[in-house]
């Protein structure tokens, strides 16, 4: 047994060297991994509300906007000017004003520091601190627990900060980066997050990203992680702040993005939807009123050698959809027009998501699409019109 | 006319002007996507031969690293090159003054507004090195950027050279910096110019400017311009949703400098591929999907709803679905189902859809092979009006109903721009770092022109609207018509019927024009190019004037075998009409006039005249487009008056094969202009005005060197005694002013025939707007005219009466066009040979408008 682990120690202090000639790359590169894992916490813990405390060139931030979950994105930074030139990379894309997301999205950007108390900042469901303690001179570093912990109180927080035991991997590294002030191994991080946990109600778990090489397992990740959970049972003596009207931040850069929460948004998407499937029953209907035999007018040649359609669950959607809508009205046609009842459309999954009742379908449809007098059918030309002036 | 005849013509009369933005493909619409761009769409694995090499390195995703001022390949914009190019001070007739007198003045409301600025402003250019060098722009923006000696300053850096509006204390400055990494920088700053307001790249500056200006009111960059994305007009019925926008530019006229903003729209479709797909599914059933979906896709450009990025559909694969797994860049495996729920926490809904696929070609050198991207139809939005959506007219009306902005509604939003730009902290703030000053909106003088009187053959008639006189003319017979004695009719459809009473209609039409059409052979042939084809080689001999051809199908082999037999094997007039058009109730008897009004031309005739006081001018229009079939070649058309009264003309049509748009073949085509002009005049003509169309930015320069000569050398070779004196001036369709009229306590387009030569045009040029053309709906675009060669020495006056004279003569609309009629018949040669006949006609046909 002894001799075993002698051996091990021998082959690790001998990779310990020839792994320091070489230069360690990540894959993926450590600040993704980084990112991921907080991304990782995202979508396991489903978060509302998210800040990013020295979110520099906003790329977490950037990646975790996809989140479905997160209704209030934040990042705070001390470089003004970065902000400023990295902020439009969070604004809203073409395609989400297209496709709205379900839940509302705000994006804000502050200019402020992570250890000034701002009341914005209050009741966040996680805080990102990712490699940004390290830069934090010592007497900013003391105040820190105070103000992230202690008047943030967030319901989770993350904090990565390298871990130095990894460092003689690196050629001739003392710091990693040359704004570091201290860099610590793995017992002097988690001494200090114990203590700030054990002070602020929380409970703490450390990990890590950025997997040592083979054999040089003993010196730890490359980055340290401690992943601090607020206590429920402390809760309530901590959480009333006393100065809840500080704002010490500025707002460098805010955006909302569009969203079926916003009526505006809700209303194309029901009319949208609506008046594209309004289309396609009138379609159905004229064809099933032409003669069989005029029904290759497409012309194109049979499809030879491909077993069964090629995008297979169409027919099947379809067959879904015919059923739900079996036990309710029919369209119906009188003269050129056609008239689908808002019974019919209410139960097609997509709008009765979008509505809470018929009431407000109706409402929704009034002033973009023509509906009989009761107000129960939507009412479109059967025909279309002669396309000439 | 038929049908393609009548679009044509609509598409002159119509021309609404407004910049609508259908959304063609920009290679990349302008990305907000972030460093971690290489998260876009997963390149596929194995089976189809990734090659991963050419990844986009981080500092290709520009957008945010601050202005480019200078292109891609280092130099200023095209159209910024042309605005150095100096042509008026080589004219003297107009150095001193190149504005005209004559006519109706107008006040006219513009959608330029002044820049002020004070007198001695100078923006100082500044050479930035980096000891150690750095290679990244990002990197080396980051640290110029972030220097606390610099971040209060008004500045523009493209990477190399930094502009400021203030001069620094030393004309050399070294700045310390250090990198992320602790690398200590130094980066020296050297003054290499002090630049007026007027030069060129300080244009550009200002250009950049107010982009961060307008990114500041939140507008949203697509391409070159901005959109409001937060007011969209959505028209469900067609998924289409517009998102108002505006194109801006700054430019420096007469003596000031100007900021102009157009009105635009940007087209998105409300519809994801996969929903595309599904409705095509739907509509043609299981068996003929597969084909009708890569018909109807391929080429497509799409948006990724993730990335806001823009691929082409070069493919689609069956065989491929979301559950199926591609290597990511660390070469893990892993599905695209997991991998968009993983990135973008998206939840694909249909596992059964196919991908698309799109080659991505290196931008750095072609050996690279091209790079597949697999695409998920779901996550992709279609983009631009597919040709069928363009041929849709319900689409195009409801489209055209909110983009055609009356001049009041433009004004309103340009009223809407000034206040949001003078109220908004940022962009005011923005503006006076720099000394700026956003100036009033600007109103100058026009002068409208008087009306023309046409004069047909034994009558002299003044119209009622020069846009239209039709009606005036009606019972009026044209200057002159061949008889049209032996032709042939060949038609396919079943409707015996429809022949007989259009061809009735045809000879009342023509005896009332003065055109005497006798009955035709009849020819009925199968339904198919081929059996049109024979039946013309069976009938066609030395004798027969025309052949018309009854078209029963829109498709368009029918029309280009027709005219590619007719044009250059065996040139011979043809007309084309589809039944579709003869079928239309109630307008038999105005589409037989038109026919027969284009039949006249076809055989040579004349239809009407405008009063020309130049006793012995030549006009001459010349139009330059691509091949639709092979890109490599230029198509040429030049079209020449060959008589005094500008009624006949000789047009020929010249295939280049070149990559540029400038023609090399113009002294062969005036040599035989001259000798045609000869043969009907017996001397040469005393003036020659060339109208030059289909000119790009850029390009003014190399037009002067290498066209405008060949002009002249053969003009000087035609006669050895008196030379022909020469004008030469570039017609641009598209130019950056519009100018409204107030009438009746409302704005209007101003009249027919509003000349403007003042404050909107250039320094050094000799230059006029002319509007000639009337929008029913919208806002009219003025057409720009450059004299950039002038040996006639007319004066400004008589040289824009004389153009807006030319505008009256094309004789497929009865009415005024926005070009010069010489500069639209060349354009609609080039159309003909570049889209259906692929070949030079034959110079048999040179003497009549046979491609009318």
């Amino acid at each position: 047994m002894d001799e075993n682990n002698v051996q091990c120690e021998n082959v690790a202090d001998k990779n310990l060297e020839e792994v320091a000639n070489t230069v360690i790359k990540f894959k993926p590169p450590l600040y993704r991994q980084r990112y991921q894992f907080v991304k990782d916490l995202v979508t396991r813990y489903e978060p509302k509300k998210v800040a990013d405390l020295g979110c520099g060139d906003t790329s977490l931030l950037w990646m975790l906007k996809f989140h479905k979950c997160i209704e209030l994105l934040v990042g705070v930074d001390i470089n003004e000017e970065k902000l400023q030139r990295k902020k439009y990379k969070l604004s809203p894309l073409i395609g989400d004003y297209l496709k709205p997301r379900e839940k509302t999205l705000t994006v804000t950007l502050y200019h402020g520091s992570a250890v000034e108390r701002d009341a914005r900042l209050l009741a966040f469901d996680l805080i990102a601190c990712v490699e940004l303690i390290e830069h934090l001179e010592s007497e900013d570093l003391a105040r820190f627990p105070a103000v992230v912990f202690g008047f943030m109180s967030p319901a989770m927080v993350v904090i990565s900060t390298p871990n130095s035991e990894f460092n003689p991997l690196f050629p001739a590294v003392t710091l990693r980066d040359s704004d570091h002030k201290f860099e610590w191994n793995r017992r002097q991080f988690q001494t200090w997050a114990l203590e700030v946990a054990h002070r602020y109600g929380y409970s703490v778990n450390f990990t890590g990203v950025g997997e040592p090489p083979d054999g040089c397992e003993h010196v730890g990740y490359c980055t340290q992680i401690g992943i601090f959970r607020k206590s429920l049972t402390k809760e309530a003596e901590l959480c009333i702040p006393e100065q809840q009207e500080e704002h010490a931040y500025d707002v460098v850069y805010t955006t909302t993005y569009p969203s079926l929460q916003q009526p505006k948004y809700r209303q194309y998407a029901v009319v949208n939807e609506v008046v594209s499937q309004v289309d396609n029953m009138r379609r159905d209907l004229l064809e099933s009123l032409k003669p069989q035999d005029n029904r290759d007018f497409m012309g194109l040649p049979q499809d030879t050698g491909r077993p069964g359609p090629p995008v297979q669950c169409f027919p099947s959607v379809l067959a879904q959809l015919t059923a739900s809508l079996e036990k309710t009205p029919k369209p119906f046609c009188v003269g050129n027009v056609f008239y689908v009842p808002l019974e019919r459309l209410f139960s097609l999954p997509k709008v009765k998501h979008l509505c809470i009742n018929i009431e407000m379908l109706r409402t929704l449809l009034a002033d973009a699409v023509m509906l009989n007098s009761d107000g129960s059918a939507v009412m479109v030309a059967m025909q279309e019109q002669d396309q000439d002036e | 006319m038929s049908g393609r005849a009548r679009v044509r013509a609509r598409g002159i009369r119509v021309h609404s002007q407004h910049a609508l933005e259908v959304g063609r493909p920009q290679a990349s619409t302008e990305s907000t996507s972030a460093d971690l761009s290489h998260s876009d769409a997963p390149s596929s694995s194995g089976s189809v031969g990734t090659s991963r090499t050419s990844q986009k390195s981080k500092s290709d995703s520009a957008g945010d690293a601050g202005p480019t001022l200078l292109g891609r390949d280092g130099r200023l914009r095209r159209d910024l090159v042309d605005a150095s190019v100096c042509t008026r001070e080589k004219l003297a007739h107009v150095r001193d003054c190149k504005t005209g007198s004559s006519g109706i003045p107008v006040t006219l409301v513009t959608n330029l507004f002044t820049i002020d600025l004070p007198q001695d402003w100078q923006l100082y250019q500044y050479n930035v090195t980096y000891t150690p060098n750095l290679e990244s722009r990002k990197l080396r923006t980051a640290l110029l950027y972030g220097h606390r000696e610099l971040s209060s300053k008004a500045k523009v850096f493209d990477g190399a050279i930094l502009f400021l509006s203030q001069k620094l204390e030393e004309e050399v400055t070294e700045l310390f910096s250090e990198t992320h990494r602790g690398e200590a920088v130094k980066m020296t700053l050297m003054l290499t110019g002090a630049l007026p307001s007027s030069s060129p790249v300080c244009i550009q500056v200002f250009s950049i400017i107010f982009k961060k200006i307008l990114k500041k009111l939140s507008m949203y960059q697509i391409g070159r311009n901005y959109f409001d994305p937060k007011k969209p007009v959505e028209i469900p019925q067609h998924k289409l949703s517009l998102w108002p926008g505006l194109a801006i530019s700054v430019s420096h006229c007469e003596s000031r400098l100007l900021f102009s903003a157009n009105v635009c729209y940007k087209v998105l479709r409300n519809e994801t591929v996969l929903e595309f797909m599904t409705s095509l599914y739907h509509s043609t059933g299981a068996s003929a999907f597969t084909q009708a979906c890569e018909k109807a896709l391929l080429g497509l450009i799409v948006l990724t709803r993730y990335n806001n990025k823009t691929y082409r559909i070069d493919d689609i694969d069956w065989s491929v679905k979301p559950t199926h797994t591609f290597q990511k860049r660390d070469s893990s495996e892993i599905t695209y189902v997991d991998y968009y729920q993983q990135q973008y926490d998206i939840t694909l809904s249909d596992l059964n859809q196919p991908v698309l696929v799109s080659l991505l070609k290196s931008k750095r050198n072609d050996n690279t092979e091209a790079r597949i991207v697999h695409l998920i139809p779901e996550l992709c939005f279609l983009t631009g009006l597919t040709k069928q959506a363009v041929s849709d007219f319900q689409l195009m009306k409801a489209v055209s109903e909110v983009t055609c902005l009356s001049p009041l509604g433009r004004q309103q939003r340009l009223a809407r721009l000034a206040d949001d730009i003078q109220r908004n902290r940022d962009a005011r703030f923005e503006l006076e770092t720099w000394g700026l000053h956003f100036g009033h909106q600007m109103s100058l003088t026009g002068r409208v022109a008087p009306s023309e009187k046409v004069l047909m053959q034994d009558h002299v008639c003044q119209p009622g609207s020069a846009a239209d006189w039709s009606k005036d003319i009606r019972a009026c017979k044209v200057l002159s018509a061949p008889s049209l004695n032996q032709w042939l009719l060949i038609y396919s459809g079943r409707e015996e019927n429809i022949n007989e009473s259009f061809l009735s209609c045809l000879r009342r039409a023509g005896s009332s024009m003065g055109f005497n059409v006798n009955y035709p052979k009849i020819v009925k042939v199968q339904e198919n190019p081929a059996a049109f084809l024979r039946a013309i080689q069976q009938y066609v001999h030395p004798d027969v004037q025309l052949v018309m051809c009854i078209l029963s199908s829109n498709q368009k082999s029918y029309y280009d075998v027709i005219k590619k037999y007719l044009s250059s094997d065996c040139p011979m007039p043809s007309q084309c009409v589809l039944t579709r058009t003869l079928n239309k109730q109630g307008i038999m008897m105005s589409l037989a006039t038109k026919i027969a009004m284009q039949v006249t031309c076809k055989l040579g005739g004349e239809l009407w005249a405008v009063e020309i006081p130049l006793k012995s001018l030549m006009v001459v229009g010349i139009d330059v487009c691509k091949d639709a079939q092979n890109k490599g070649i230029v198509v040429v058309g030049c079209v020449a008056s060959i008589n005094p009264r500008i009624t006949r003309w000789y047009s020929r049509c010249i295939l280049q094969r070149t990559t540029t748009d400038v023609a090399d073949c113009l002294k062969v085509f005036m040599t035989g202009a001259l000798n045609k002009w000869y043969k009907h005049n017996h001397e040469v003509p005393a003036r020659i005005i060339v109208y030059r169309d289909g000119v790009g930015d850029g390009q003014l320069r190399t037009l002067i060197d290498y066209e405008v000569p060949q002009l002249l050398s053969s003009v000087a070779e035609s006669s050895s005694s008196a030379s022909s004196r020469l004008s030469v001036i570039v017609v641009r369709k598209k130019c950056i002013p519009r100018f409204f009229t107030e009438r009746n306590h409302t704005l209007q387009n101003p009249p027919l025939g509003t000349v403007v030569d003042s404050e909107a045009t250039r320094p050094a040029w000799y230059d006029f707007y002319l509007i000639s053309q009337v929008a029913h709906q919208g806002t009219v675009n003025p057409t720009y005219y450059n004299v950039i060669y002038d040996d006639n020495g007319l004066k400004p006056d008589h040289m824009q009466r004389l153009t807006f004279k030319l505008c009256h003569l094309y004789y497929n609309w009865p009415g005024v066009i926005r070009i010069p009629a010489p500069c639209q018949y060349a354009h609609k040669l080039t159309f003909l040979v570049a889209q259906s006949i692929h070949k030079e006609p034959s110079l048999e046909l040179a003497h009549s408008l046979f491609y009318l």
